[in-house]
Formats: C-alpha cells, structure tokens, sequence
C-alpha cells in the first residue's frame, strides 16, 4: 500500500509549509502574537521557494521527469492513485508561483501592518492555504489532487475577495467569483470525469492517452467541457466579470491570486492537456479566437478605466487572452513563458500600486496617482518598470521577449492565424496605451503623501526583485521554451519590426492622452466601455434577476403560490374527484363501503397499543420474527 | 467444533434473554456484551477450523463495535439517568403511539 | 485442540448465564468478568492467541472497566435488590420461550466440517487486516471517533430543564 520513497517525494515537501501555516495559523486554539503569526506566514510563504528551487536543481541535472506516488487503491477495474509530478511544465509553474507567493507575503507583512492581529491571522491563514492549494495543483500528477487544488483555490479567493466582512461590495463580489467561478469548475468535473470513465485511471498521462482513443466528437465534447473550466478560472469571455469585481479585496490578494498565478491556472490547465486538446483542432480555434477577443476586450476596456486596481485586472483579463491565443495556435511553450513574465511584472504592478494608493490615502483611482513619483519613488520606478514590461517595450523588457514568442507562433501558424496576429498587434498597441496613462499621470505634480513614512524593508525587497525580474526576464523565455520542448518559428523580418513598434505607437498616443484635456475627458464620458459594454449588466438582466423571480415564485414570496410543484398533484387530484366522483349521488351501496372503511377506526385502536413505546417489547418483536426466519429457513431446508 | 457453535449460539440466546427479561437499563447492557460474544466465539472458532485470519480480523472489528457500543451505551445511560427511571426502563416510552 | 476449548466453554455458558439472573450488578459485572475470561482461554485453546490477548485486554480490562465506573451510581439498597428480584421473576418465562424457539434452528442447522488447519499467525492477522481491510478499519476507526464524540455530547453535564 505504501509506495516506495524515491527522490521525487521530496516534491510534497513544496505545499507542505504552507498547509502547515495555514493549520497554524487557521486552526491552533490559541492566542498567537502578532509578531509569531507574522513569522509563521513568512516562514510558510517562503520555504516552498527553497523547496521549489531543489527541485529546479533536480531538473537541470536532467532529471526532469519524475512522479512521487502517494497513495494507490485499487476499485474494482478503475486505479485511483494519486500522485505528484515534477516535469518541465510544473517546474516552471511551480517556480514561478512559489518566487511570486513568497514576494507577495513578504510584501503583505508590511502592507497590512495596520490590521487587527485577528484579521491579520484570518489573512496569512487564507493566504498560506492559497499557496498550497496552488502549488498542490501545479504538482498534480492526478486529476483529483488536480482538482482538489483547483477548487480550494476557488474556495481561498472567495474568502479572501470578501476578506473585508463588513463591506457589502466585497462580500457580493466574493459570492460572484465563487458562483461564476462553480459554473466553470462543473464543467471542467465534467470533463475530467469523462476522462476517467475513458481512462479507468486517474493518471494525467493516462487520462490524455484514454482521450486520444476516444471517437472524434467524444474528444470534442471532453475538449470543450476542460476549455470551458479553463475560461472561467483565467475570467475570459464569457466569465470575465468576476476579475474586475474581484479586486475589492486586499492588494497583495490581487497582486497573487487575481493577476499572476491563480486566475493564470486556466492557461496552465491548457498547457497540462495540450496533447489533447491539440487532436481537436475545432477547439483549438475556439480557444485562439476567444484568446484574442478576450485580450482585444481586456485592453480596449482598460483603456477608459478610472481605478488602477480595475486596469490591472482587465489587464489580466487580456493578457490570460494572450496566452490561450498562444496555446490555441498549438505554441503551450510560448504561453508558459509569457506566463512566467506576466506573473512577475503584473503582480510588481500591484505590488506598485497598493503602495502607492496607500501613500493617498487608500484611494486606487488613477487620478488619485498624480505626485506619486515625487510622494514614492521606489514605487513608481516599479510601477513604471512593470509598465513598460506589459506593454513590451522592445529588448529591455521582459514582457517584449514573451510576447515575441506568442505573436510569432500565431503569424507562423498561418491561416487565420494571420487575422489574429493583426488583432494581436492592435491589442498590443492599446495594451501600452492603458500601461502607461498611469504612469503619465503619477508624474504630474500631486498633493504629499497621506502617511508620510518610508516604506519598510518587506515592501522594497519585493518591488527590487521583482523589478529585476520584469527587466531581465527576458533572459528567461528562451530556456524556458527550450525546457517545454517548444520551437522557435523563423519569422520574416518585417514581423519583429512591426511588433516592436506596436508598444512604441501606443506609448505615443498615451503620451498625447495625457497631455490633451479634451481627450481624456473624452476617455472618462465613455461609460458604456467603462464598464466592459455592460455585459455584468446583460447577466444581471438574463441570469440573476430571472432566477431571482424563479425563486421568489417558488417560495411564494409575493402572494403566490409557493411550492408550484407540489400543490400541482394535489391541485390535479381534486380537480379528477370533482369531475368523476362528485357526479354521482351517494346511495346504499356506498353507505355501505363507508360502514365498512368505519371498522378500521376500531382495529387500528386496537393495533395502536403494539406500539407501547418499550424498546424491550420491540426487541422481543425482533427476537421472535428472527426466531420464526430461522424456523422457517431450517424447517425447509 | 460444532460444540463451539452450539455453545456461541448459546450464550448469543443467553444474552438476548437477559435484554428482553430484565428491566434495568444496565443489565440490559450487561447483557449485550453477552450476545456480542457469542458471534466472536463464532468467527474466531470458525476462523481455527479453516486455519484463516479473517476469523480473528472479524474479532477485532466485533471489539471495536463493542467499545463504541459500550461508550454511547453508557453516556445515554448516565443522560437517561438524571431524567427517568434507569432501574425499570418500561417506564420509558415517550414513544408510545 | 476442541476438547480443550470445551472445559472453558461450558464455563463461559455457566457464567453468561450468571450474568443475566443475578440481583445486584456487581454480582452481575464479576461473572461478566468470568465469561469473557474464559472465552478467552477458549481462544487460546483454539490456538487463536492474538484473539485471546486481545479479549483480556480490551474487553475484560478496558470495557468493563468503564463499567465499573457506572456501577457506582447505581442504587444497591436492599429494597431495590427486592425489587430487581421480583421483577425477573415475573416476566422470565416469555422471553426464555422465545430463546428457546430461536435455539432451536441455531443448534439444528449448525454445522462446520472440521479441518486440520494450523494456528493462524499473528503476521498474518495484521496482514489481512492493513491490507484488503484497510478501508474495513478505517470504517472501524471513524465508527470509534463518532462513538467517542457522541460519548461526550451525551455524558455532558447540563442544568436541568
């Protein structure tokens, strides 16, 4: 029963800190100080790095493909046996989340430094389970420790969205998440559980080689169903309306769970069943075309936003669109490394933000920014870095680098891949519209800082590190292809040139933004595309108020009915005795029946007093019925 | 052998007569122990005469039915106590339709 | 081997039915005592020793243990010795009937035929019992936790309503 220990074991080593903060911190009884509780969350969010780091080394030394068995049982012809894996796709996943948790906690000890030591707890405690939800997630070998991660995960975000109790918004935008997000993850059960009908395993390996051998419009469907799970975790068209709400929680939440690594779990799931989604081309296409009307959607929403926090989502929103383009077009390789570099600039953009947003006030509006590069200078290089990293800057960014690599793979794959490499670039040039009109105005003069103190040691050491991360990482993305086993397509020269200049023309034009009154007036009267072409609004009117309506209907709130459905029959039934038995007129021979029915008043007198209520009577009744069982049983046999 | 199971059916008809005569709520528990040893008997008996383990694996799982039994046995016991007679439990029947 | 198993056997059956005639609990509890020692030489005697040290440690050491606990609530005066006697006396011969009635399939229909099988090791017991049964015991220890939790709920001290 228990599997042999090999070298990959040591991989459960990665969540285990943070299960064992979160148990800490969650569930010990008793009173920690505020100090203590920060260390254990300091030391649960950061020792899965140093974990996450032996298992790099393991990799590089060519051991990249190793499973650690858990636990096997064995029912009937199915194996349930869950497992951990470590290959090329959860290394750098597990790489890149575990470096992004540990920055973001470290980050959060000082940004939340002004609340109450039970909050605090409450905080760190989600948190840590977030991340070894996450990691057990990327590590998964098997679809249950896959999912098991997926949905606490889901379950995290909600509490930590409605992180402020008391704050109606925040709680509604939780319970939103959550409900959206449980429309998603039905179907990726779905899907999943297809998989395993097929498969009679729990085995990833197996379920893509169970998926392979099924019929064409099978595959079709479980493609679809594990598409579906995917748009709702990353927020792409259709689901997209929870990110934005999403960010009334806490800052570190969104710069961890919101922007870089648990909404970035849909493109993760792609790239895990690449092999088989790949055999389904007519999926593939949806997924390349949704990718890129999410990311064209995103940008072209964040241009005419008014809040940083809610920028940065549709910019997540767009850039998770560019990566299922890339997995679309057959290029999983090129989707995880921009993966890599969004989830360093985008979560230093928040990291960037909430400090800076704290230095006016706890005010996230972009107008709120201006004199931010004079009230907070480490935070505005940051904030600025990360800019240039999301829009791409052409060779000094990180951001251009992947970027590269996703807009190449789509021209190289030809076809229509040539209508969504043109749509790509238009969304390139408004991605840097939207990254720097906050950064333009942060440079205008503003009033001084609300809390005049420097930013401690916890906030700059993450904003440093990731910075040189949104700079340099552009080293990474060629390894990192070459690790996943992806290609670099030769691309006419033309191409690079274009891409390259896309990010420069939008800088301009959100040069010109922010130096014409006029038009960012015009910006701030466009509220229809403020608030994404209202499609929360279109959901509000189709889904939730007729379900509402439903409900109230049911339950009989305004005067109705309640319970339709079961005053049906009775409403029927009646209806059946006043046309056939209310016809007739009553006579003798009824009379007669009713004498008859009348009898039973007596004898149930009579059989009421078995029921004496002693339990020594009933076990004399189950003595003697086993008794006359057994007579019966020996006398005929 | 067969004298084993004769005298596990035994002491399993000894103990359910001591649940159906006496009245008292502890005797009755008394009692319970008493069939609950006569399967045993029967289990580890039969497990000796095929040489097979799983008599006395059933043993064990009997014992851990007997160690929860005795425990909510007991608790309802001293609830029951404070409220009702215990010595006479015919006087208990709440139930009665 | 079966021969040897008899002498404790009818010993048990003399005890058991000690057990369910007598007065006083105390009285009652020592031949319950008695019984389930003997069974245990019974096991022994069957070569099932893991059965047997088990039963003198966790039956006749621990489960009877907590009852002796109880025990000691019970009333024990001799108008309430009076009272159990006279109740036994009047309801006995109904629920002996049925016994009776329920003995009779039981000892007519049962029979085993006797191998000559070894004693089973106790390897082999853990064996069985951490291998295909690992989820039987795994029930058996959610039976135990559920059994204690309800133990506590019950036994709880409350104010009276």
């Amino acid at each position: 029963m228990i599997p042999a220990l090999t070298v990959y074991h040591l991989l459960l080593l990665v969540p285990a800190p943070a299960l064992a903060a979160f148990m800490v911190l969650g569930l010990a009884p008793v009173f920690l100080h505020r100090r203590l509780v920060m260390l254990i969350a300091l030391a649960g969010g950061t020792a899965p790095l140093l974990a996450m780091t032996g298992m790099m080394g393991l990799c590089l030394t060519g051991q990249c493909r190793g499973v650690a068995p858990i636990f096997t049982l064995q029912v009937g012809t199915a194996i349930v046996d869950l497992a951990l894996l470590l290959d090329p796709l959860s290394m750098i996943t597990g790489m890149t989340v575990t470096l992004i948790g540990a920055c973001v906690l470290i980050y959060s000890i000082d940004y939340m430094a002004g609340a109450k030591t039970a909050d605090l707890r409450r905080f760190f405690a989600l948190m840590n389970l977030f991340l070894a939800a996450m990691l057990a997630m990327v590590l998964a070998g098997d679809s249950i420790v896959y999912f098991l991660g997926w949905e606490m995960m889901g379950l995290c975000s909600f509490f930590l969205i409605a992180y402020n109790v008391f704050s109606d918004p925040a709680v509604a935008a939780g319970r939103k998440a959550f409900i959206m997000s449980r429309i998603a993850d039905a179907l990726l059960l779905g899907g999943l559980l297809l998989l395993f009908i097929a498969a009679g395993s729990v085995r990833i390996d197996a379920l893509i080689a169970a998926g392979l051998a099924l019929p064409e419009g099978q595959r079709t469907v479980i493609a679809l169903l594990l598409l579906g799970g995917a748009l709702g975790k990353s927020a792409q068209l259709p689901f997209h309306t929870w990110l934005p709400s999403a960010m009334a929680g806490p800052t570190p939440v969104s710069a961890l769970l919101h922007s870089a690594t648990m909404v970035a779990a849909g493109a993760y799931l792609m790239a895990r069943f690449a092999p088989l989604l790949a055999a389904s081309p007519d999926v593939m296409l949806v997924m390349a075309v949704g990718g890129a009307l999410t990311a064209a959607f995103g940008s072209m929403t964040a241009i005419f936003q008014s809040d940083v926090k809610r920028l940065l989502a549709f910019s997540s929103i767009s850039q998770i669109g560019f990566m299922l383009l890339a997995l679309g077009v057959g290029a999983p390789a090129a989707a995880m490394a921009h993966f890599v570099t969004h989830a360093l600039f985008k979560s230093l953009l928040f990291l960037a933000a909430g400090d800076i947003a704290h230095s006016a006030g706890d005010d996230t509006s972009i107008a709120a920014m201006k004199g931010a590069a004079s009230r907070r200078p480490l935070a505005f290089a940051a904030f600025t870095i990360g800019a240039a990293s999301l829009s791409g800057l052409p060779l000094v960014t990180a951001g251009w680098w992947s970027k590269e690599e996703v807009l190449d793979a789509v021209l190289g794959s030809g076809g229509a891949g040539r209508a969504l490499w043109v749509l790509a670039l238009l969304t390139a040039v408004m991605t840097a519209i939207y990254a720097f009109r906050p950064v333009l105005i942060a440079l205008k003069p503003g009033p001084v800082d609300a809390h005049p103190h420097t930013p401690g040691l916890a906030t700059r050491i993450p904003l440093v590190l990731l910075g040189f991360g949104s700079l340099t990482g552009g080293l990474l993305v060629g390894p990192v292809i070459r690790l996943l086993g992806g290609v670099h397509p030769e691309m006419p020269a033309y191409s690079v040139v274009v891409a390259a200049l896309a990010p420069l023309t939008g800088l301009a034009i959100s040069w010109q933004l922010s130096r014409s009154p006029q038009l960012a007036d015009w910006l701030a009267a466009r509220r229809l595309l403020r608030q994404g072409l209202q499609i929360d609004v279109l959901y509000q009117a189709w889904f939730v108020q007729p379900f509402q309506r439903l409900v109230d209907r049911l339950s009989g709130v305004h005067g109705t009915t309640p319970d339709p459905f079961g005053a049906a029959p009775v409403t029927m039934m009646l209806w059946l005795k006043r046309q056939l038995i209310d016809r007739f007129r009553s006579d003798g021979f009824d009379s007669g029946w009713m004498a008859l029915a009348g009898t039973a008043t007596p004898l149930w007198a009579v059989a009421r007093r078995s029921q004496s209520g002693r339990a020594r009577d009933a076990v004399m009744a189950l003595a003697g019925g086993t008794a006359g069982l057994l007579l019966l049983g020996w006398m005929t046999a | 052998m067969t004298a084993l199971f004769w005298l596990a059916a035994a002491l399993f008809g000894i103990g359910l007569f001591g649940m159906m005569a006496r009245r008292s709520l502890l005797f009755q528990l008394l009692s319970m122990e008493v069939m609950l040893a006569g399967p045993a008997l029967a289990f580890v008996a039969a497990g000796a005469a095929r040489g097979d383990a799983q008599g006395q694996g059933m043993f064990v799982l009997i014992l851990v039915l007997a160690a929860a039994e005795v425990g909510i046995g007991l608790s309802l016991y001293l609830r029951l106590s404070r409220i009702a007679d215990v010595s006479d439990v015919d006087t208990i029947s709440d139930l009665k339709g | 081997m079966t021969s040897a198993a008899l002498w404790p056997g009818a010993i048990a059956l003399l005890a058991a039915l000690m057990v369910v005639t007598r007065d006083s609990i105390v009285h009652a509890l020592m031949y319950l005592v008695a019984m389930l020692l003997a069974l245990a030489a019974v096991f022994f005697a069957l070569g099932a020793g893991f059965a047997g040290a088990l039963q003198i440690l966790i039956y006749a050491g621990a489960i009877v243990a907590v009852f002796v606990f109880v025990v000691m609530t019970v009333d024990s005066t001799p108008e309430a010795l009076a009272r159990e006697k006279a109740r036994l006396r009047r309801g006995w011969r109904g629920p002996a009937l049925l016994v009776a009635l329920l003995l009779l399939p039981l000892f007519g229909g049962v029979g085993i035929a006797v191998g000559n099988a070894d004693p089973v090791p106790v390897k082999a017991i853990g064996a069985l019992l951490f291998g295909p049964w690992a989820i039987a015991v795994e029930l058996a220890s959610f039976l135990l936790l559920a059994a204690l939790l309800t133990a506590r709920h019950l036994a709880r001290w409350e104010e009276k309503p």
